[in-house]
């Protein structure tokens, strides 16, 4: 349930996964380069298309003058222009003629121009009935001023060309690019799922995980899995070669503490035994026990940190459990004049977790607390409920100097004041490996008086799942 | 009983073998996993003893390939490991206990003895009794000599656990394991201070004593 919460986001957040996915985005970016390219080439052409045909139309309107000069008279231009604008379509080419400063003597009033040279202008409001823009000539021809204008319709028509072309050639490039980059990017984004889905696994201590590095269709990708595939065998090598050893650390050196406990337990059966020599065999019988215990608690913590695998996490009611540990460590704190209180949410607190290395955590952090505090002070257990549920272990004895709370959770280490009493020095250590393994942070401060332990679970549910198969 | 224990420690072997017999019971020693996998096939055992690291063929090995060939004896691993993970790969390997060494001989012999009594409880019962004590398991109610004794529930559970093996020493790891389910060894004495509590309340106000010491082992209620 968890894992399908994750896997399956909402649109919105698909969406910005995919655009932000490096193959989407290289698709994104040449695409952009792509068409900013193209529209700089397409609008040079264009200028310099236009231009020409600029020029076209200015050579045939300086023709048309040269023409219009070589009348002998004024009044022979008028007959001309008469007669050419009878003839010719206004849309495409209009004249008219002008005394300086006066009216019109011939043509078409609406393109009179003040001014010698070439212009542009636009016609299209009343009462002119010729529409459209015409590029214009005026010059000076027997005391008037003549003005010959063409159409610059071609002109509007290249530039329709070479929208047509852009939008036409460009828009669908830009389309496949994009739906190519889409289908790279979901292609890409399924082998990096599958990538991380790995290289989670391999974390959390599943050292057999692997990626199917063959299936991946990007060789980039792939090699990265071959390369992950080749970091997890070492990994897992080394785990049990790790794991080879402790074991046979174990065995070598706990044979022999087997035959000493056999022989002291020989020597006790003797009856004649005086009841001096007892005793020290009973004490050799517990100080074998010890060694036992604090070389048990070696090889945990190496197993610990070794990636032991959370694949055996269950959930696990930590209300219960701590409320089981209170009460079989209760008589104990009784015998010795404390009080052990509890402080527990109303509903079940669960996490995922191992129950027993849970259960090892809670007494060790209870049985250092009953050690290191004076008999008769007190000692509480909490444990708040919530999405973080905190765990808490506080005494009423001198508590640990500031200085000093990181090195209490270093192996073997004692401190000065707790050197008489009874410990190897590996509880907290050990609280501290399960700590990590529960990724569970755990906090020493000082509570004044006394020593809170806190620990702060994670959010419930988070984790509990892991993907069983891999697709690719 | 027909025991056959598989041990390669020189020391260990024979004094296992030697405190089972002073039992009772017939017993076959071997130093070796191969020759052990042989004489577990060829001979019928009612309880087997395999150590964890033996010569040839590990005990793991050993017990996986007896389950493979449909044998169903009960056995007892005896490991230098005993971590939880160790304790499963134990367990799921078909072994019916888990001891860890050190151990002492009294932890074994009562791990045989429950071995052999499987599978244990005959769930009809409603009364269970030792001496003048009796408890009623329907009404959760304990008398003795015709006094009523209040019990707070784990030691209501404890008792239980006592008087249905009645006559057989229950060690302190069995009795956290099953009245506790804890698989680890706490440095504090909490056994020690449950069973005395129990006892101030079913002993102690009485003539006799039902929860007896057994040096070196554990707790019985004799039967």
């Amino acid at each position: 349930m968890v894992r399908g919460i994750a896997l399956q986001a909402d649109p919105a957040s698909r969406l910005k996964r995919l655009l932000n996915s490096s193959p989407m985005r290289q698709s994104l970016w040449l695409s952009l380069l792509f068409l900013l390219v193209s529209a700089i080439s397409l609008s040079v052409s264009y200028y310099v298309a236009r231009h020409s045909q600029e020029q076209a139309l200015q050579d045939s309107l300086i023709q048309d003058m040269i023409g219009y000069r070589a009348t002998p008279s004024a009044t022979a231009l008028v007959r001309l222009v008469q007669a050419e604008m009878s003839q010719t379509d206004a849309r495409r080419r209009l004249i008219s003629y002008r005394h300086l400063g006066g009216q019109v003597v011939a043509g078409n009033a609406a393109i009179t121009q003040q001014q010698e040279g070439f212009g542009l202008v636009v016609l299209g409001e009343n009462p002119t009935p010729v529409h459209g823009s015409f590029l214009l000539l005026s010059e000076r021809v027997h005391g008037g001023l003549l003005t010959i204008a063409l159409s610059a319709e071609p002109l509007h028509e290249l530039r329709e060309t070479f929208v047509g072309v852009f939008l036409f050639s460009l828009l669908p490039t830009v389309g496949i690019a994009l739906l190519g980059g889409m289908f790279l990017a979901r292609r890409s984004a399924r082998s990096l799922r599958a990538l991380d889905a790995v290289l989670s696994r391999l974390t959390s201590g599943d050292l057999g995980a692997r990626v199917q590095a063959e299936r991946m269709a990007q060789a980039d990708l792939g090699r990265i899995g071959s390369s992950i595939n080749r970091m997890a065998e070492a990994q897992e090598k080394s785990t049990a070669a790790l794991k080879q050893v402790s074991a046979d650390i174990a065995h070598d050196l706990k044979s022999p503490i087997q035959r000493v406990a056999v022989q002291l337990e020989h020597l006790r059966q003797i009856e004649a035994l005086p009841p001096q020599a007892q005793q020290i065999a009973d004490q050799a019988v517990a100080e074998t026990s010890s060694i036992v215990d604090t070389f048990q608690s070696l090889l945990q913590i190496a197993q610990l940190e070794g990636g032991s695998p959370r694949g055996r996490f269950a959930p696990v009611d930590l209300r219960a459990l701590v409320s089981t540990f209170v009460e079989i460590y209760e008589p104990v704190a009784e015998e010795e004049g404390r009080r052990l209180n509890l402080d527990l949410p109303g509903d079940p607190v669960t996490v995922p977790g191992d129950k027993a290395l849970l259960g090892q955590l809670l007494a060790n952090l209870i049985e250092n607390a009953l050690r290191h505090t004076p008999p008769g002070s007190d000692i509480s257990v909490s444990l708040t409920a919530g999405a973080s549920p905190i765990l808490t272990v506080r005494d009423f004895g001198p508590g640990i100097a500031k200085a000093e709370q990181t090195n209490v959770l270093r192996r073997l280490y004692r401190l000065e004041q707790s050197r008489t009493t009874p410990g190897s020095g590996l509880g907290l250590s050990l609280v501290q490996a399960i700590a990590e393994l529960h990724e569970a942070p755990l906090d020493l401060s000082n509570a004044d008086p006394g020593l809170r332990v806190t620990l702060e679970f994670g959010v419930p549910g988070v984790r509990v799942a892991k993907p069983s198969a891999l697709s690719i | 009983m027909k025991i056959l224990v598989v041990e390669d420690d020189s020391t260990t072997g024979p004094y296992v073998a030697k405190g089972l017999r002073e039992e009772g019971h017939t017993v076959d020693l071997i130093a070796n996993g191969r020759e052990g996998l042989l004489q577990a096939t060829t001979c019928n055992y009612d309880i087997l003893i395999l150590d964890r690291m033996l010569p040839d063929l590990d005990g793991l090995t050993l017990i996986k390939t007896l389950r493979g060939a449909g044998n169903r004896t009960p056995a007892i691993m005896l490991t230098a490991l005993s971590g939880v993970e160790d304790r499963i790969d134990g367990l799921e390997a078909g072994a019916d206990d888990y001891l860890v060494k050190p151990f002492a001989f009294g932890e074994l012999s009562a791990r045989v003895a429950a071995l052999a009594r499987r599978p244990g409880y005959q769930t009809q019962e409603t009364c269970l009794q030792a001496g003048d004590l009796e408890m009623d398991l329907v009404h959760h109610r304990v008398q003795r000599g015709g006094q009523e004794i209040p019990l707070l529930p784990r030691e209501f559970t404890l008792l239980e656990h006592l008087l249905r093996r009645k006559g057989r020493v229950q060690t302190r790891t069995m009795l956290l394991e099953a009245v506790w389910d804890i698989t680890f060894d706490p440095q504090t004495n909490v056994v020690e201070t449950h069973i005395s509590r129990l006892r101030a309340k079913v002993d102690k106000p009485f003539e006799s004593d039902l929860i007896e010491t057994v040096r070196g082992a554990g707790y019985r209620i004799a039967g």
